[in-house]
């Protein structure tokens, strides 16, 4: 779900960097307004790296794999540090694996960023109070699972509209179906995988669960 | 995980002051982006050329680290000629080679192929953690400069965390690729004792910081002097990209 270099066009890329900017700006502006801003750079940091490698973890589709992307879970956990963290993350793994770009920095970091800040809010307007095993699951679910689903409607509208070639209405609308069904089963992966953690941190230590 | 970059080296760009080599990368990748006239792409490649002459990169590390990202857009570059434009070039019955296709499919890998070598080529000049503090140098917000490093420094060390656990599982006999429901939990366990990990260590690195004196005061940017030789490749970048985005001005004329 990352969209390489060289497919979008200038004004694209740098219109994804301005509603980067932007998210980021109305991000740190919020964390700036903590008490203490530094105290939770550590731990946002540390989560960050942990969410890094745990995306390098595979998940056995046959006849081939898939790994995760983590960005509801991430949203959850991290707040308002999720876009910050996720531009960090995605500057790494364009720098050592030439997965993503720089030029695309921006509209990716809006790909993923943009559904992880809709998973928070979706994860915390749903666990408000004391919630039990069952809520934080069901929450957790709806919110990994839609950051995926919202990320592929966001990077299979942005790909099939800005790659400089005339497809016609059909073929884009037939193109932007099938990498959306393509993704279903990653989106219902990752909304489990997102709930089973959360009940597991709910278990272990709640005090991850209440994020950063 | 790690780069297993060659990073040390005696080229000039290896030298250069890391806040010129990030300023010109960006304008040269942000100028290949903006080409869309094929006629151009013989100029991207030679730039390309130039600089990866400049670096003094082995070219067997950096086809190297070219594998994986071309993998991913070969797809779309295979597939943009047959599904994309109304020009038939050649028809096979079943499927036709679109003209415009062909020139999209075209431009996106020359395109892809000089901007992430570009990358690849300056970034590889010099330790990650080293373009991030020059980025704070140039402006960065200290949060996400401050974010960068740590997690830039952690990522090892994590990583390191994640192969000793998926050995202590294999270990106890949890077999990690069934599959199902047993293998996502699975993974799900692993990912959350590696965020419990994560958050422990942080609260160590927090007091240790603390110690050290973080949070009174922010942390002073390394002392950067640009010589006349960075000033100069800058210069050559920045005509490089003006040379790109004129010539593409003036060619869609």
């Amino acid at each position: 779900m990352h969209i390489p270099d060289g497919i979008l066009p200038l004004p694209a890329t740098l219109g994804g960097y301005a509603a980067c900017a932007a998210a980021v700006f109305f991000c740190l502006h919020r964390i700036n307004k903590r008490s203490d801003p530094a105290e939770d750079i550590p731990k946002a940091a540390l989560l960050t790296a942990a969410f890094f490698v745990a995306s390098l973890i595979h998940i056995p589709i046959p006849p081939a794999s898939v790994h995760l992307v983590l960005s509801g879970l991430l949203g959850v956990l991290l707040g308002f540090f999720a876009v910050p963290a996720i531009l960090i993350g995605l500057f790494f793994q364009a720098a050592m694996f030439g997965h993503g770009g720089l030029t695309t920095l921006g509209i990716n970091g809006v790909i993923i960023g943009f559904p992880a800040m809709a998973a928070h809010y979706i994860f915390r307007f749903g666990t408000r109070g004391k919630p039990g095993q069952k809520q934080t699951a069901a929450f957790a679910f709806l919110a990994g699972s839609l950051a995926i689903m919202l990320s592929v409607l966001l990077f299979s509208l942005l790909l099939v509209t800005a790659v400089p070639a005339d497809m016609g209405a059909a073929v884009e609308k037939t193109a932007i179906l099938v990498i959306i069904a393509a993704h279903v089963p990653l989106a219902l992966i990752e909304g489990v995988i997102t709930a089973m953690t959360a009940t597991f941190l709910l278990r272990v230590s709640p005090r991850v669960l209440h994020g950063v | 995980m790690s780069c297993n970059v060659p990073q040390s080296g005696s080229s000039v760009l290896h030298r250069m002051d890391p806040r010129c080599r990030l300023a010109g990368l960006f304008v040269l990748i942000f100028a290949y982006s903006y080409v869309s006239d094929l006629r151009l792409l013989g100029i991207m490649l030679l730039l390309t050329l130039m600089l990866f002459f400049l670096s003094g990169l082995p070219a067997r590390f950096i086809l190297q680290k070219l594998k994986l990202p071309s993998i991913i857009i070969l797809v779309l570059v295979l597939s943009l000629p047959f599904v994309s434009g109304q020009n038939i070039l050649l028809d096979l019955g079943f499927i036709s080679l679109k003209q415009e296709g062909l020139h999209a499919s075209g431009l996106i890998a020359a395109r892809f192929l000089c901007i992430i070598s570009t990358v690849m080529i300056v970034l590889h000049t010099a330790p990650l953690l080293t373009h991030v503090k020059a980025m704070r140098a140039m402006g960065l917000p200290w949060i996400m400069a401050d974010m960068a490093l740590l997690t830039g420094r952690y990522l090892e060390v994590l990583g390191c965390d994640l192969r000793r656990m998926q050995t202590a599982m294999r270990l106890r006999g949890l077999h990690v690729s069934r599959p199902g429901l047993y293998m996502l939990r699975t993974r799900a366990w692993l990912c959350g004792s590696l965020l419990v990990r994560g958050l422990e260590r942080a609260d160590w690195v927090y007091r240790a910081m603390r110690l050290r004196g973080y949070g009174q005061g922010r942390a002073a940017n390394p002392k950067y002097r640009a010589t006349a030789l960075d000033l100069a490749v800058l210069t050559a970048a920045l005509l490089a990209a003006g040379t790109v985005i004129g010539a593409e001005i003036w060619l869609g004329l």
